[in-house]
């Protein structure tokens, strides 16, 4: 199955998260706010150049930094 | 007579917190500082039957892995000033990332209600929530609200008394973390129930706190309370 960063991801692409890289107080935060291993993440927007990027998580919206979400593995899932 | 109560409110940002506390507190209330922290530390007093009550408003956050100086003031304040009762404010429409907070309260020992708010909003997005079943699962009441329009301000001080009477301990949720885990767990345990810092927190809370490298407690440890 195809495994990207979501970073590279499209909006309206869906993926399962397979990794959680990074470490320090964002790395923390971020698993806090339950971006965790097996949670399904769909992406809503992108901004320019990729940064920010707006992704729907366990029902709510969260946005990342590009450098924090090309830390973030996930497994696409088809639609 | 006049009883006395302390409680707390904690719960992640946007959760209503606030909201709450005003519906509680009504115009009895003062802000002021942490001690030694520019961070603004709410309180303000309600009565209730025979109860005075002081409410504290915590700081908004999503866990209390101490990162950073909001956690650090949530969670003193829960294991230091040990209040009597700790009221979890849920975003009722955003319950898997809130009870990750709740699991850690429980985890701590804190004698918890859950009050579970927004429930206009979540059952506007077509959630149906099992009170009775969330509140088996977790051990703890569970007060359904709506802050903004002031709904469930009086259920939830009826809970917070009938909490505060009741001299059962809290069930302090446990979690099994598989074996591996728990048999360090176990014996971090044993060493540390013979420190003089399990009198102020729980054993098994500790010895998780070390597992995860937690700093804070780290340094409690380092501080010299244990050998």
């Amino acid at each position: 199955m195809a495994t990207k960063s979501l970073a590279q991801m499209r909006p309206k692409e869906r993926g399962k998260i397979t990794k959680v890289g990074g470490s320090g107080h964002t790395h923390r935060r971020i698993l806090d706010m339950g971006v965790v291993p097996s949670t399904e993440v769909t992406v809503e927007r992108v901004a320019p150049l990729g940064d920010p990027i707006e992704i729907k998580i366990k029902g709510y919206h969260l946005s990342l930094r590009k450098e924090e979400a090309v830390q973030i593995y996930v497994e696409m899932i088809e639609r | 007579m006049t009883k006395k109560l302390n409680i707390a409110l904690v719960g992640n940002p946007n959760s209503g917190k606030t909201t709450v506390f005003n519906n509680l507190t009504g115009t009895h209330q003062y802000v002021g500082n942490w001690p030694g922290v520019t961070v603004e530390k709410k309180e303000g007093t309600c009565r209730y039957q025979d109860y005075q009550i002081t409410v504290a408003d915590l700081p908004g956050v999503y866990s209390l892995t101490a990162y950073s100086l909001d956690e650090i003031i949530a969670r003193d304040f829960i294991v230091e000033e040990k209040p009597d009762v700790v009221v979890d404010i849920v975003d009722a429409g955003n319950l898997e990332r809130n009870l990750y907070l709740t699991v850690q309260l429980l985890e701590m020992g804190a004698r918890l209600i859950v009050a579970l708010n927004m429930m206009d909003e979540a059952g506007g997005r077509g959630y149906r929530i099992d009170l009775e079943h969330l509140s088996y699962h977790l051990g703890t009441p569970v007060v359904p609200m709506v802050a903004s329009r002031n709904r469930g301000t009086q259920e939830l001080l009826g809970q917070i008394a009938r909490i505060a009477e009741s001299r059962v301990p809290p069930s302090g949720l446990r979690i099994d973390y598989g074996r591996e885990v728990e048999e360090e767990i176990e014996k971090l345990e044993d060493l540390i129930s013979q420190s003089a810092l399990s009198r102020l927190y729980p054993a098994r809370w500790l010895a998780v706190k070390l597992l995860e490298e937690d700093e804070e407690v780290t340094k409690k440890f380092k501080e010299g309370n244990v050998d």
